[in-house]
């Protein structure tokens, strides 16, 4: 209790010492009038003999003190009653400072949620994820999924995995029931130790035994949190109960708890997944469709599984050369996997890296402005140090201010922060995996945020504190003129506002090029009319339709009802939509001789109706098309486009030429070209044309495709009577993504929009910061010359000379900067190239001028402003000001 | 006035002893007490006035010394500092290892020139 009574005495304290002093003062004074000094010359000898009072006070009362604490408390009161004094300064610093801090912990929040996921189950930090290595493939090669095969053979290998799950995790399956529409829901086949794997176990009910991923009793599935809550109502006596799922009765064995989840993706539901004996066979290494969930065997390393699943890759390329040619293996921690998988990161670095930068501008600016109020303090700061302040105390005092201020910032940024992820949670939900995630302001982003505001403090004003503290107490005092003393911390200003200007005219540049390239592909030709274009996806279930004449039937049927539906002007089926991403094959050509595996052609793959080009508007250009009459027992034919025609037949005619496609589960067949059509995107996001081939769905039924519908009326009213024609021919048939080609094309274009306008909103933040730096920079100097303007005005110098003079001053330091930033951007196309996925173009030479041109506009704008208070000088004013 | 800080304090303490045994023998306030030390050091040791007050305060703390209003010799009021008595067991004991610093160190400046028998 000492230290609480000492707390409230210290007040009593500090009075009776003052009053002591007083005491002791006026005695001596007294005493030394009596010796016949005059009062004045008694007051000057008894401070003499005293010594400084001010300092003696200080370090008696430091007696009483905590010494580091309270006197960081006295700083911190002195740094706001400073600041106070001045709140123009404040407020610009602080509101700068807030801006910075806000958009960084904002984009922290996705870091937060996205690349440091919080994952279910027992330590999921050591669940790995092997995956095959796709020669071929440009988007996320290495982490394509695992055929059977392959899979059998890892989990067997005892030393290197101690347990091993795999799963087919995008399946879509039917839910359906006595009069309930029926469903498509998302699902994944996963073997009985999938939960296992995880250390995760389900919240009602029970995990898949072992055995039950054997054929006969397999009728088991766990459902989802979200599809319990959303079909089942959260019933919990639908555990043991029969649904039925993919037209047959499944018994439900349990539920998995909200929090399983990785990533967003999640099944809606789990059923076993049974292998058969042709997924052992040699030709099942085709089918790469397994995701593979291991722990590694005790005392094996992630570095030694690689080497082992490598090795692994190259027998089997050596003993299957035809089809493991080239193809490789590889290894990751479950957070990395899901995160190369969710293919975010690259996003979200680049957004991160900007308003680092947009921080190191605020910071640059408030450094600037505490620079130039150092100057006007120099001589305060000389008066309290020959008073008896110390170097580290003054030092800690200007720090206290930059850091009061940060804090201040820091604490209007995360008021700012919570708005932000407002915005970004409602901008986030462009797909369910999106939307799933919990952006949300946590304890990662909050201590982000402070770690930011105190580094912001440091980076802000060390310098200019270690500066004003090196002034040194002679010179200050003795200079009249504020000018002369200025003149070094300018030179430091001009550095961190060129450098200010040079980090915002790369980061313009930088995000210049991004927005075109977004731009570039949100506004490519597709090479097909996508408008009053309605979609929905089927997929035929073996269960009902076992066999090729019942699914074409079935197609035969469903597209003569179709055509019947008022608005609807035509009708056709394809594999896979236009702009959605096509199937890739391999293929040869007839007479060329046979191409060694590693340089396979390879080309887009897709079986149409005859009516699909004159309802997507994509023209038959030389040759035929398809017709009716190209069925099953007619010779096999395909059409190809412009591209495949460049890239294979380069000025030969291509028609009545042989190629042969290697499509899994298809017997080979050699096909004739029978036409050639104009080129159309595979893929709404990809920049190039890609070679494609047609096939005729005739000549190669296959079980899951899509409807397209050119209508003459909006195409999303159709969606009722498209339903209840679907549900008239199999009521328990779901109909899949039913919506417009041009919703369809939106949904694949998902963040774009946001990302460029985060880029955006980015990039203007700094060139309005960097603005306000040269604004401050030059608007102080002039303060500083007015003497000197005066002077000039008063010898003749014209007003236009001097708003010349200062314009010259500003663009000197704009060009330094601009031109460093120039230099710096050049490569970043390359940059941009090598670290996003997928072929943007990112060439934009147009970029580097224009962002130039706006650069040194805004310049000229900020110092047009204190270059017109220059020439408002009255030369009489200013020189008697001093 | 000539300073060199390097002189001024004797040995850690120094200056809390003599205004320990100084108010020991009378209690006095603060400028009665400098007046005093300087009159009976004859100026061998220059005290800068200002600096008993930072000794007075960790001495007030230390519970060595307490205050009480008095009156001055002007008949002014002021603070009279005085021992109390923990105050007293301290300076007897500092007293005491001062002597026998002293002697050591007496000892130690006559001996050390000498050469050993």
């Amino acid at each position: 209790m000492g230290w609480f009574r000492q707390l409230l005495s210290r007040r009593r304290r500090y009075d009776e010492l003052s009053q002591s002093i007083r005491e002791h003062l006026e005695e001596k004074i007294a005493d030394l009038i009596d010796r016949g000094m005059t009062r004045e010359q008694a007051e000057h000898a008894a401070l003499r003999a005293f010594g400084n009072v001010t300092l003696i006070e200080e370090r008696s009362r430091e007696v009483w003190q905590w010494p580091t604490l309270e006197s960081a408390l006295a700083d911190i009161r002195f740094a706001f009653r400073q600041l106070l004094r001045s709140p123009a300064f404040t407020v610009t610093a602080v509101t700068t400072l807030a801006l910075g801090i806000a958009v960084n912990a904002t984009m922290f929040s996705l870091v937060s949620a996205f690349l440091l996921p919080r994952l279910p189950g027992l330590d999921p930090q050591n669940v790995v994820v092997p995956t095959s290595i796709n020669p071929d493939a440009t988007f996320q090669a290495s982490a394509n999924p695992v055929s059977a095969p392959n899979y059998f053979l890892w989990a067997s290998d005892k030393h290197l995995f101690s347990e091993v799950a795999a799963a087919d995790e995008y399946r879509i399956g039917s839910l359906s029931g006595p009069g309930q529409q029926p469903e498509a829901i998302t699902y994944a086949a996963v073997t009985a130790n999938y939960f296992s794997v995880f250390g995760a176990v389900p919240q009602l009910g029970r995990a898949f035994l072992a055995g039950e991923d054997q054929a006969g009793r397999d009728h088991v599935v766990i459902l989802s949190h979200g599809l319990w809550e959303r079909r089942y109502g959260s019933d919990r006596s639908i555990v043991g109960k029969t649904v039925r799922f993919n037209r047959e009765d499944y018994v439900v064995a349990g539920i998995m708890p909200a929090s399983f989840r990785h990533l967003g993706f999640t099944p809606q539901l789990w059923a076993p997944i049974t292998f058969t004996a042709a997924d052992r066979a040699p030709n099942a290494r085709k089918n790469r469709f397994l995701y593979v969930f291991a722990r590694l065997a005790p005392g094996v390393t992630l570095k030694q599984a690689h080497s082992q699943l490598e090795a692994l890759a190259e027998q089997a390329q050596h003993d299957f050369p035809e089809i493991e040619s080239r193809w490789g293996a590889t290894i990751r921690t479950l957070p990395e996997f899901l995160i190369y998988n969710f293919d975010i990161r690259p996003a979200i670095t680049i957004l991160m890296a900007i308003v680092g930068f947009v921080l190191l501008i605020a910071c640059a600016n408030v450094a600037g402005l505490l620079l130039a109020r150092a100057v006007g303090r120099q001589k305060e700061l000389a008066i309290r140090m020959s008073l008896g302040a110390t170097r580290v105390r003054m030092v800690r005092q200007l720090v206290t201010e930059g850091l009061v201020i940060a804090l201040a910032g820091g604490g209007i940024g995360l008021a700012l922060t919570y708005l932000g992820i407002r915005f970004l949670r409602a901008a986030l939900t462009f797909n369910e995996a999106i939307s799933a995630m919990p952006v949300r302001l946590d304890s990662g982003v909050l201590l982000f945020a402070v770690a930011v505001s105190l580094a912001s403090a440091l980076l802000s004003s060390v310098a200019p504190a270690i500066k004003a503290s090196r002034a040194s107490i002679n010179t200050d005092l003795k200079n009249e003129t504020r000018s002369a003393s200025g003149r070094g911390h300018n030179r430091l200003r001009v550095v961190l506002v060129g450098g200010e200007i040079a980090i915002a005219l790369f980061l313009l540049i930088g995000s210049g090029l991004l927005i075109r390239g977004v731009y570039l592909i949100d506004h490519q030709k597709l090479g097909f009319e996508h408008d009053h274009l309605m979609t929905a996806g089927i997929g035929l279930d073996q269960a009902r339709y076992p066999d090729a004449a019942k699914q074409e039937k079935f197609v035969r049927d469903l597209m003569t009802q179709l055509r019947q539906i008022p608005g609807v002007m035509g009708t056709a089926l394809t594999s896979d939509l236009p702009a959605s991403g096509f199937n890739s094959v391999t293929f040869h050509i007839k007479g060329q001789q046979a191409t060694r595996a590693n340089e396979r052609h390879t080309t887009a793959d897709v079986v149409v109706t005859p009516e699909f080009f004159e309802i997507i508007g994509v023209p038959v250009l030389n040759g035929r098309g398809l017709t009716d009459l190209d069925d099953a027992t007619a010779q096999r034919v395909v059409l190809v486009n412009q591209q495949f025609v460049r890239k294979y037949f380069p000025g030969r005619d291509p028609i009545g030429k042989q190629i042969q496609l290697d499509v899994s589960g298809s017997p080979a067949a050699w096909s004739e070209i029978v036409g050639v059509v104009g080129d159309m995107k595979s893929y709404s996001e990809d920049t190039r044309f890609e070679p494609q081939v047609f096939e005729a769905y005739q000549q190669r039924p296959v079980g899951s495709f899509s409807l397209m519908l050119r209508t003459s009326v909006d195409p999303t009213s159709l969606t009722p009577s498209l339903r209840h024609t679907a549900a008239q021919l199999d009521s328990e048939l779901p109909l899949l993504r039913v919506m417009s080609m041009d919703t369809m094309i939106d949904l694949n274009r998902h963040g774009n929009p946001l990302f460029a306008q985060l880029l955006t909103t980015f990039a203007v933040l700094a060139l309005l910061l960097s603005a306000l730096g040269i604004y401050g920079l030059i608007a102080y100097s002039v303060g500083q010359r007015t003497q000197e303007i005066g002077i000039r005005l008063a010898l003749g110098a014209k007003t236009s000379d001097i708003s010349r003079m200062i314009l010259r001053d500003g663009f000197k330091v704009a060009l330094i900067g601009s031109a460093i930033g120039f230099v710096v951007a050049l490569p970043l196309p390359k940059l941009f190239a090598s670290v996003l996925e997928g072929d943007l173009s990112f060439s934009a030479p147009f970029i580097y001028p224009l962002v130039l041109a706006v650069m040194l506009i805004v310049v000229l704008c900020s110092t047009a402003v204190p270059a017109s208070h220059a020439t408002g000088v009255n030369p009489t004013v200013a020189l008697r000001s001093e | 006035m000539k300073k060199k800080p390097e002189h001024r304090d004797l040995f850690a303490g120094a200056l809390e002893l003599m205004i320990l045994k100084s108010l020991h023998w009378r209690p006095m306030h603060g400028y009665a007490l400098a007046q005093r030390l300087q009159s009976i050091s004859e100026d061998y040791l220059q005290i800068e006035e200002g600096s008993l007050y930072p000794a007075l305060q960790r001495m007030l703390k230390a519970g060595w010394l307490e205050t009480e209003m008095g009156i001055s010799a002007r008949n002014r009021p002021v603070r009279i500092f005085r021992v109390t008595k923990a105050g007293r067991k301290h300076l007897e004991q500092e007293l005491e290892s001062v002597k026998k610093m002293f002697a050591g160190f007496n000892r130690v400046l006559q001996l050390a020139g000498r050469q050993e028998a």
